[in-house]
């Protein structure tokens, strides 16, 4: 008997988004969908991750390729078997273990390392917490992997620099007005684009102004946002107040020209202003660029940055990986710690048991004094000790050797051991389910990758 | 000088040459462990000029005696200055800017030419009061000249589009520019203080109203800070004009210094 970690499910990298969306599990249906699953498939444990990109099941089985199929008929249930097919993956042991620390890490992310993807992930684990599917190999599991995702987010580049563009215009404003709480922003064209834009400078404290051709679609998104609505006529005084501008008209040629901006900047003294133009065609003349405390960027530049942070974060990936490595062997060592401890009280119970109902079945026919009873029992003490001290002994010298996993698997085969996962070192808590861990980290060779 | 003096002077000024690399590193890739061994190792380097400074009183020399002594004390200001503020505004990779001002203006004391006497005649409490505003009011500029070199390079990296790991690092443009202008306040009225201390001295040796170069240079750096706060006044926030002016201030200022350090008079 054994529970081994497995990942079963599918991600955008293998499923189309009508697949995703119809698999995507709500919030509220979460907790019946996964005491459903695990009872379907014979798990241990199970925590049910359910995002826009990926839906995924770890689970902790005796028989990963029985819980696949159940999987796979809880996933067919939802979508067709043909749209499932070719879509999912399966990873079992430590396979497993590094797909989950690389989903935690945003290491598999659409947009590499971003952050929501850790919280997701924590919440999915607490919702399986709550529900009383996670036990001490999914709890270790996930731990580590949260404690795995912190250090790559500290200290690597995968989650340095921002990569959308709304992001970096915000960072590029704060890198130029410091504290953004109280400057002015202006909305030039009320489109979807700037409102992105919009809203992350005025959660960062800054107040909203907008200008539009059509003054009810300004009176809209000022009123979405939190700001305030301004004629057009008004650009030019607007611009004299502003610190920030961001510019995203349907005009075909400049809104900003070069001799308004000009005017614009005695109105204002030369106070710096950031012009962010994401209109294409563009709205603000690039000439204004070269006037004095006037930073111009538009979207290509922007898109430029956005390029160089990626490659920064693809440029730190090695290093991720590295970290992720480094802990799956923790992980490992312990998974071995705590399976050969209860393998080995089994072990001696079993022998000794096997003794004493021999003694207990020739004693009473040889009739033998107290005296010489005790000395044959003490030499059965011995002959099981003496025979266990080798079997034993080699068992803790492989714990760590690649093959630490498979002789302590063999040995609860051979002598039928029925392990009792209550006798692990003391701190360990046991599993629900009487989930064992015993060979949980399997051998790399059951790890499939997608699977057809 | 003794041996000991000696042993300290290049202690200290290997001290900075560290404190300096390290903090250039600090900027170059970031990571906190680098700036903490660069204060730490800056924090050392003045511990060892404090003693420098105190074993060459105790050999007989009275402090602020000399030209040389005072760019001496000045650079010690300018370190301490440094560490301390570091703490309070966050902002250490400035230490790559500010540590070689330091250093350089330790080693421009070390060049040791004649040392004139100053005439019995005209000593004075006059004297004393111009070496103290003036050192304070330099120190206050070359930390403004750091913030200032560091608003230049900032900029230009926003106007570069390089807007990476260096532009990451240095702090906002407008935490810079208000930082600089904080500190060009400062000292200007201490070093204007000592400009017209300096004009009453030079009368006083009789030059009466004839320039040296000297003067002049530091005429030309007061008014240069005066522009900066001027055009501070008008226009808010100033800019790249300000850093380059307070920046052209505190050269002229060390200009100034420097004809007397090579003459070896002056104070």
């Amino acid at each position: 008997m054994s529970g081994k970690l497995m990942v079963f499910g599918l991600s955008y990298r293998t499923a189309p988004l009508p697949v995703r969306e119809r698999l995507a599990v709500g919030a509220e249906r979460v907790p019946s969908d996964l005491l459903e699953l695990v009872q379907e498939a014979g798990l241990h444990e199970g925590v049910l991750l359910s995002t826009c990109n990926r839906v995924e099941l770890v689970a902790t089985s005796d028989d990963p390729d029985k819980s696949t199929q159940a999987a796979l008929a809880y996933f067919n249930a939802r979508v067709a078997p043909e749209q499932v097919d070719g879509c999912v993956y399966r990873y079992v042991g430590q396979e497993a273990a590094r797909h989950l620390f690389r989903v935690a890490s945003g290491l598999d992310s659409m947009v590499l390392g971003e952050p929501q993807i850790l919280g997701q992930v924590k919440e999915a684990f607490a919702v399986a917490q709550r529900t009383g599917t996670v036990g001490t190999l999914l709890g270790r599991s996930f731990e580590r992997g949260f404690s795995v995702a912190k250090r790559v987010r500290s200290e690597t580049a995968v989650a340095a620099g921002n990569v959308s563009v709304s992001s970096i215009a915000c960072d590029l404003a704060e890198k130029i007005f410091g504290e953004l709480t109280d400057r002015r922003v202006l909305i030039v064209g009320a489109g979807k684009m700037s409102e992105v834009a919009a809203r992350s400078l005025t959660a960062r404290g800054a107040r909203l102004f907008v200008v539009n051709r059509s003054p009810e679609r300004a009176q809209a998104l000022a009123q979405a946002c939190g700001g305030q609505a301004r004629p057009l006529e008004a650009l030019a005084t607007e611009l004299a107040e502003a610190d920030v501008v961001i510019s995203s008209t349907a005009k075909q040629d400049y809104i900003i020209t070069y001799e308004l901006m000009q005017g614009v900047c005695k109105m204002r003294r030369h106070r710096p202003i950031f012009l962010i133009d994401i209109a294409v065609p563009r709205d603000i003349d690039p000439r204004v660029d070269s006037l004095r405390n006037v930073f111009l960027y538009d979207m290509d530049d922007l898109q430029k940055v956005s390029r160089e942070n990626m490659a920064a974060r693809e440029r730190a990936v090695v290093d991720a990986e590295q970290m992720i490595e480094a802990e799956l062997t923790e992980l490992d060592r312990w998974l071995r710690a705590v399976e050969l401890t209860p393998t080995i009280v089994a072990l001696r119970e079993r022998v000794r048991s096997v003794l004493r109902a021999e003694l207990d079945k020739t004693l009473p026919k040889l009739g033998v004094a107290d005296k010489e009873r005790r000395a044959l029992e003490a030499m059965c003490e011995a002959m099981a000790n003496k025979l266990l001290h080798q079997p034993l002994t080699a068992l803790k010298q492989n714990q760590t050797g690649h093959d630490g996993v498979e002789l302590v698997e063999a040995v609860q085969r051979l002598f039928l051991l029925q392990v009792d996962p209550s006798a692990r070192p003391s701190g360990q808590p046991s599993a629900v389910h009487d989930s064992t861990l015993a060979a949980a980290a399997s051998s790399p060779a059951d790890g499939a990758g997608p699977k057809a | 000088m003794p041996l000991l003096a000696n042993l300290l002077f290049v202690t200290t000024a290997l001290g900075y040459v560290a404190a300096g690399a390290l903090f250039f590193a600090h900027l170059r890739s970031g990571g906190a462990k680098l700036s903490g061994w660069a204060a730490r190792t800056l924090a050392a380097s003045i511990a060892s000029h404090v003693v420098f400074l105190v074993a060459d009183a105790l050999s007989g020399r009275a402090p602020l005696a000399t030209v040389h002594q005072t760019l001496d004390f000045l650079s010690l200001l300018i370190a301490v200055g440094f560490l301390a503020s570091m703490r309070r505004h966050r902002l250490p990779v400035l230490g790559a800017f500010i540590t070689p001002v330091t250093l350089l203006l330790f080693l421009a004391a070390a060049l040791r030419g004649p040392v004139a006497r100053v005439p019995e005649g005209v000593r004075s409490l006059l004297l004393p009061f111009h070496i103290v505003v003036n050192v304070l009011g330099l120190a206050a500029f070359a930390l403004a000249f750091a913030v200032a070199v560091a608003y230049v390079i900032q900029e230009q990296l926003l106007r570069k589009r390089q807007v990476g790991g260096v532009f990451q690092r240095l702090p906002a443009l407008d935490v810079l520019d208000s930082l600089g202008f904080r500190l060009v306040t400062i000292g200007f009225p201490l070093f204007t203080l000592g400009v017209v201390t300096g004009s009453i001295w030079a009368a006083r040796l009789g030059n009466g109203l004839s320039f040296s170069t000297g003067q002049g240079f530091a005429v030309l750096a007061w008014l240069f800070f005066a522009s900066v706060l001027l055009s501070r006044a008008a226009g808010g926030w100033s800019g790249r004009r300000a850093a380059i002016g307070t920046m052209l201030g505190f050269l002229c200022a060390m200009a100034a210094i420097g004809g007397y350090v090579l003459r070896g008079v002056g104070g």
